[in-house]
């Protein structure tokens, strides 16, 4: 992905703000989707496959579809992966992600209302976790999958002190 | 009812009928003895209808005539055992819930613990107080009860709902309430206040101090109103008259309020003689009896049912919800009161409302009827709900104006009229809204000019919409957080989507297809803006400021009520001291 200037007309403006450092994710975080991703697909395809050599051979779009949704998905995920970014700033957290439907989340450490980390099993193996921001307002969009478990509680405990040293009411 | 006398809520603890453990120095308070009754009655009604079903299928089932009268008397010994025992149990019930139910007040939080099995404990701290809303249902308001919920921003389910209360004592509690949440602490005498005593000063509290004031400070009709700034005058110089001047709080007094605007019962329903789910269920009722009459298929009738009585249950919520609808101002903040069966008397105090939105349909073009509609934290949206977030059900536009005004006495700008103009119904691309570019007609062919945003110096305005015109208020303290969003057609036309997140609520603020440069900028720009205006932002406790003020200047010898015209306190919108 270039990093163009930020001019009037340009259409990735708003996702490099001047003078932010995104920093990405890890890599690993691939393979975690992948896997999650291979479990759910595996199913309907081992089904697909053994009834359409038992019966016929019309069943290999059980198993094809899943398929074919799972390797567009294993092309897709990497970039999406690459595209997930995070900035802190002295006052608030950016948050950027998506390829085709790209988003960028302000959210003011005076703002935060509590932060979760999470990591699942598979997660754990791999060495990543989540870090969740919650705001007063639900909408709140602000995930950062993927983090290495160290600097995922080093953002935690910066988030939360940063937050306490602004919070304000609502 | 019950032997057990109602204690004076929110009065002192007496003693006689307190808690029955007194935790710490907490004076454990007990609810009306006639709540379960208020609160169960349709289960209990159910069950009775329940139990009648099942003992007429018996008797079905019993069945021919033959079928011995002994046996039917058997059964209605048995039926009647059955409901006797029923009632005993859901009584007893009742009973035991009621007296594990109890709250307490002091000067930080509130505390409420119920639960007979599961007990639980809430305790909703006052200065994150969020509204006061104090509700009447039907058979409540027939016995003079009410319920009183705090909402606490902690969302959905959060609140804590007392009740039910005597409806005076309801009112003294929730005066308590907002007197401590404003940092106007009641000083808590031992000497019980008498119930009748505190029932016959209540009343006339409120319109007696309410008369002293002109009504010349009442915005009303004008939307001129907004800018000169004589009603906040009006209603500043009674707030200081009112209650932090006179020092001690022996009896807290409701603050006094002044009317701002009603709606009446006829505009109301003409607004939705005009409304389009009226017109989609009467076209629907029409087509059910074209359809009727064409086939003579009796079943089509039974398949609309649910459709038509749905609209028509829609339309009458919207017409018993918002009936009566009046709105007053007070220092504690904007009181609104409606209902047709049940009765919702809401405070929302100064700075608590997170969002604005005036919205107005296609059929309200004529009139030019607007709808106003607010996110408080901690009201929450579902079916039942949807009057509890209006803060104007219809109006014409100065109507309007002056409840936005209501949330933002002040918008920062030299001309608002203009502004809020353009921002209702202007097209104009070169006005004071910066609007999406042309090239965006492509993704909004219809309402690509209305897209448009302004800032001034206290708030966001977002325009929308051509066939239903929506404008967007955001006071900056109140931004949450903010967010950029491009789809791949708007990626290729490098327009994005500008997104304020508010607290869950009717408004959304949002505005499509900026140009991505302005959004780009409109972020960065939004993000600073908001932050300097939370490190100036009133105090929670708003009254605390006031009463400040009030101090220096009996300390400079002048008299308390010269606190209020310059810096308007006492008005919502959390924007006390900032010019």
């Amino acid at each position: 992905m270039a990093t163009p200037q930020p001019t009037s007309g340009d259409p990735a403006a708003p996702f490099e703000p001047v003078g932010v450092d995104f920093r990405s994710v890890s890599p690993r975080l691939v393979t975690a989707r992948l896997v999650s991703g291979a479990v759910s697909v595996v199913v309907p395809v081992v089904v697909g496959a053994v009834l359409a050599l038992v019966f016929s051979p019309w069943w290999w779009i059980l198993a094809g579809v899943p398929a074919a949704i799972f390797a567009a998905t294993a092309v897709v995920v990497p970039r999406q992966v690459r595209a997930l970014g995070y900035a802190e700033r002295d006052d608030d957290l950016l948050v950027r992600k998506g390829v085709l439907f790209r988003s960028l989340v302000v959210v003011p450490y005076g703002r935060m209302q509590y932060v979760d980390v999470e990591a699942g099993p598979l997660d754990r193996r791999l060495g990543i976790a989540k870090v969740q921001l919650h705001t007063a307002a639900a909408a709140t969009d602000a995930v950062i999958p993927g983090l290495p478990p160290a600097e995922a509680e080093r953002l935690r405990d910066r988030l939360s002190a940063r937050g306490e040293a602004r919070l304000a009411g609502l | 009812m019950s032997a057990a006398d109602p204690t004076p809520h929110g009065a002192p603890p007496t003693g006689a009928t307190g808690a029955d453990a007194p935790a710490g120095d907490l004076a454990w308070q007990r609810m009306h003895p006639v709540t379960p009754f208020v609160r169960g009655w349709s289960v209990i009604l159910v069950a009775i209808a329940f139990i009648g079903h099942q003992t007429l299928d018996q008797l079905e089932a019993v069945g021919g005539a033959a079928a011995a009268v002994s046996q039917v008397s058997g059964l209605w010994w048995k039926v009647a055992l059955a409901v006797v025992l029923l009632l005993a149990l859901v009584f007893g019930y009742a009973a035991l819930a009621w007296r594990m139910t109890a709250y307490a007040v002091d000067d930080d939080a509130v505390h409420l613990r119920k639960g007979v099995l599961f007990r639980q404990q809430r305790h909703a701290r006052l200065d994150r107080l969020q509204a006061v809303d104090i509700r009447q249902p039907l058979l409540a308001r027939l016995g003079g009860l009410a319920e009183l919920t705090l909402e606490v921003a902690g969302g959905s389910g959060s609140g804590v709902a007392i009740g039910f209360l005597r409806e005076q004592d309801a009112r003294r509690l929730r005066a308590d309430l907002l007197a401590r949440a404003a940092g106007v602490k009641a000083r808590r005498t031992g000497t019980p206040a008498p119930a009748a005593d505190a029932a016959a000063v209540r009343p006339d509290a409120g319109p007696a101090t309410g008369a002293a004031a002109p009504v010349d400070g009442v915005p009303a009709a004008d939307g001129v109103a907004l800018v000169d700034g004589v009603p906040a005058a009006g209603v500043a110089g009674r707030a200081s008259a009112g209650r932090p001047a006179d020092g001690g709080l022996d009896e807290v007094d409701e603050a006094p309020e002044e009317q701002v605007y009603e709606v009446p019962a006829g505009r109301l329903v003409h607004s939705l003689l005009r409304s389009p789910a009226l017109w989609v269920v009467a076209l629907g009722l029409v087509g059910v009896v074209v359809a009727v009459a064409l086939t003579r298929n009796f079943g089509i009738l039974v398949s609309a049912a649910p459709a038509v009585l749905g609209g028509g249950g829609y339309l009458f919520q919207r017409f018993a919800g918002e009936f009566g609808f009046r709105a007053a101002l007070s220092p504690d903040g904007i009181r609104l009161r409606h209902g047709l069966l049940e009765t919702r008397a809401q405070t929302i105090p100064p700075g608590r409302v997170q969002a604005v939105s005036l919205t107005q349909g296609p059929l309200w073009r004529g009139p030019d009827w607007w709808r106003v509609k607010v996110n408080v934290a901690g009201y929450a949206t579902g079916e039942n709900t949807e009057s509890q977030n209006v803060l104007l059900p219809v109006g014409p536009r100065a109507e309007a104006l002056t409840a936005l005004w209501l949330v933002l006495p002040d918008l920062g700008t030299e001309d608002p009229l203009r502004l809020l103009d353009e921002g209702l119904t202007g097209t104009d691309p070169h006005g004071q809204f910066t609007v999406a570019p042309r090239r965006s007609r492509w993704l909004d062919p219809v309402a690509w000019r209305r897209n448009g945003f302004a800032v001034t110096d206290r708030a966001l305005l977002l325009r929308s919409g051509r066939v239903v015109r929506r404008l967007v208020l955001v006071p900056h303290e109140r931004t949450q957080s903010l967010a950029v969003a491009q789809g791949p057609w708007q990626r290729r036309l490098a327009v994005a989507t500008f997104t304020v997140h508010s607290t869950a609520g009717p408004v959304a603020p949002a505005v499509a297809h900026l140009d991505a440069g302005d959004a780009g900028r409109l972020l960065e720009e939004q993000a600073r803006r908001a932050r300097t205006a939370r490190a100036t932002a009133g105090p929670e406790r708003w009254m605390e400021q006031r009463a400040q003020v009030a101090e220096a200047n009996r300390a400079d010898g002048e008299p308390a009520e010269a606190a209020a015209p310059g810096s308007a306190p006492g008005l919502p919108g959390g924007g006390e001291e900032r010019g």
